[in-house]
């Protein structure tokens, strides 16, 4: 790992540089909301942000994805679309990143996904540190940081004057390569400075939620009454599955007009009643506890069964924006607590 | 100030009746400046329910969301009345439903409270960012009393309350069997001054707008699902046989279903603002509801969610209606 500093007034350039040869995606504010989007110029970036409103996996897995084009009749034409674009998705928070990591494992499970892989393969991601995280993050619940490294190709952290750059990977290093001029040699301060405002950030971080043993404790309490007084109170949209960063559902649906169509693939949300709605007319998950608890083992036993991992980067986009107060932190905590 | 008292106590009444199943109200939520629906199922579940002005949602969309699944061979449906704790403008929701048959009266057991404007829960966030503990928010004549940490701060309440407070008509549920407190007269009128700005913009500056809008929709559909009105036992958007709306997330469809939820509610919208509330990306979903509302005022001198005897708009005929818009 290279550790290196960049003076904030260089960031600029810095994103100039990448633009030469990439598609940049940044976070971008229009009214109240942030999102990322991709940005021709490094003024259209906003840096002074907790984080976006969708997560930046629907850059990776589209909402609203065509999978290829066909036309009608007898000499119909499939035509594929290409995905092998270099881009780079500047800005994303460590939170973030994870989770693009976590889908790794869904997107090249079984089958493999070119869509996503594809992608996976053309992006960087260039992280920024979060130095204030807001009042619903808890991703030191999952023992990672505000300020972690793990899952990005460059790190860029705000440590006052200036941004501490770790470059990670060989991606982080192709976006570095040749740029002497504005990466300068990290010295020993600057470290211990980055590690200063990690911590200063983790200590700002004022909500926990206990995982201890949460993957075999489910296990034990899939028909407890627990799960239906969490989700009487659920109304049954979208908005914590389509908004959480390692949600990954898909419905795939071709969609056509006389003269052309389309197989498109779209997100899906287990907190819909036609989710698993078969052909017959019976549903497995008829009730809304069966598909608010589905969600909750998804991300606490059934992944972490499969992939060894949590499927919960503690971004708190669920929790900040469920129209009922449905909080992950305190249905899991509770779970945890709840007599088996 | 509503004697939180005087409410427990009637929760407590209406859940000990032989003929309720539950009475659903509000209790505090897990952080921050959040109330969230709670649930008493007996008398001693009243005990955690409150009312302050963080208490934003319309709780009458749960009798709507009633699921009855398959019932097993020799079990009797349960058809006990829900108890509902409802503000001014949520009673209107219930008035509506009955009006239209979504709902028989006396399958409902009303906990009226009279309002006094609740906070913009995006507005007081704004105010208040960052880390907000041990909150706790109050009402005093023309302010909110607004305690974060011990700190105690009185803010005028048409900073923080939503633009529905603003011009509210029906402080006092026009429906309820049991009322907590007095009632509150409305010296405000709605009187559409935003819309009527709004209007004056050119077609185009009107439709660059909402694109802009409707771009953001990410189609998670919370503007439906917390609607009290938005009851279809299917609704359009989720039937797949003639399918009427793509699933494809753009503008086109986007477009689509958002005007045609405006349109399903037109006539029937009271007004609650929990669409805009809900919504995840800020559309601002009033602005439709409101106008709409408005060209009926105008044409028909109707109100929505006023009187359950009436016949609702779109089921009524009167020779003398206006018919200068059809063709």
């Amino acid at each position: 790992m290279d550790k290196m500093v960049l003076s904030k007034g260089d960031l600029s350039k810095f994103i100039t540089e990448i633009l030469k040869k990439n598609k940049v995606f940044a976070p971008v504010k229009s009214d109240d909301t942030i999102l990322f989007k991709q940005i021709t110029k490094p003024s259209e970036l906003n840096i002074d942000f907790y984080n976006s409103d969708v997560p930046p996996k629907a850059l990776m897995f589209h909402q609203t994805e065509t999978l290829f084009k066909f036309s009608p009749g007898t000499k119909a034409k499939i035509e594929s679309v290409d995905t092998d674009e270099k881009k780079v998705i500047f800005g994303i928070r460590p939170c973030d990143a994870k989770s693009i990591a976590i889908l790794d494992h869904a997107f090249k499970g079984d089958y493999e996904d070119p869509y996503f892989l594809n992608r996976r393969k053309n992006t960087a991601l260039v992280g920024l540190s979060c130095t204030e995280p807001a009042l619903n993050c808890f991703c030191t619940s999952f023992d990672d940081t505000p300020a972690s490294s793990k899952y990005v190709d460059i790190l860029l952290t705000d440590i006052g004057d200036k941004y501490y750059v770790e470059v990670i990977s060989d991606k982080g290093k192709q976006l570095t390569k040749g740029l002497s001029t504005l990466f300068k040699p990290a010295k020993e301060n600057d470290t211990k400075k980055k590690k200063e405002v990690e911590k200063k950030a983790i200590n700002m971080i004022s909500r926990q939620q206990k995982t201890n043993g949460i993957v075999e404790k489910l296990d034990k309490i899939f028909e407890n009454p627990f799960w239906k007084e969490v989700a009487f109170k659920c109304v049954g949209c979208g908005a914590c599955t389509y908004l959480c960063p390692t949600c990954h559902c898909f419905d795939i649906q071709d969609e056509s007009t006389l003269t052309k169509g389309a197989r498109v693939r779209v997100w899906d949300t287990c907190m819909n009643p036609e989710y698993t709605l078969q052909a017959s007319g019976y549903n497995p998950r008829p009730a809304r506890t069966n598909r608010v608890r589905n969600r909750i083992y998804h991300k606490y036993n059934y992944y972490p069964k499969n992939f060894d991992v949590i499927a919960c980067v503690g971004c708190g986009r669920c929790i900040d924006l469920c129209p009922v107060n449905i909080d992950i932190i305190d249905v899991v905590t509770r779970a945890g607590e709840v007599k088996a | 100030m509503v004697d939180e008292k005087q409410l427990r106590d009637a929760v407590k009444k209406t859940v000990s009746r032989e003929d309720v199943k539950y009475v659903v109200g509000y209790e505090k939520g897990t952080y921050g400046f959040q109330a969230t629906p709670c649930f008493a199922y007996k008398p001693e579940d009243a005990e955690r329910f409150i009312f302050s002005p963080l208490c934003v949602h319309n709780l009458t969309v749960f009798p709507m969301l009633e699921e009855k699944p398959p019932l097993r061979k020799g079990e009797e449906p349960d058809t006990r009345k829900i108890g509902v704790v409802v503000k001014g403008c949520d009673s209107r929701a219930i008035v509506q439903i009955i009006q239209e048959k979504g709902l028989d009266r006396d399958k409902v057991v009303i906990i009226g409270i009279p309002c006094t404007g609740v906070v913009d829960p995006k507005k007081i966030e704004a105010k208040f960012p960052g880390h907000v503990k041990n909150v706790e928010v109050k009402d005093e004549d023309d302010k909110f009393v607004i305690t974060v940490d011990g700190k105690t701060q009185k803010i005028p309440k048409d900073e923080l309350i939503p633009d529905k407070c603003k011009t509210c008509e029906y402080p006092t549920p026009v429906l309820y069997d049991t009322l907590i407190g007095k009632e509150i007269k409305s010296t405000k009128k709605e009187d559409y001054k935003d819309i009527e700005i709004f209007e004056k913009k050119s077609l185009e500056d009107k439709w660059e707008y909402w694109e802009k809008q409707f771009e953001k929709c990410i189609r998670c559909y919370a503007c439906r699902n917390a609607c009290p009105l938005c009851y279809c036992k299917e609704c359009m958007v989720d039937q797949l046989n003639p399918q009427w709306v793509r699933r494809s997330v753009n503008l086109s469809e986007n477009t689509a279903w958002n005007l045609l939820r405006a349109f399903h509610l037109a006539g029937r919208c009271i007004g609650c603002g929990q669409c805009e509330r809900v919504c995840p990306m800020d559309i601002p979903l009033m602005k439709l509801n409101k106008k709409i509302e408005k060209e009926i005022k105008e044409m028909y001198e109707y109100k929505p969610g006023i009187n359950a005897e009436e016949k609702p708009l779109l089921a009524m005929f009167k020779p003398d209606d206006p018919e200068d818009f059809i063709l």
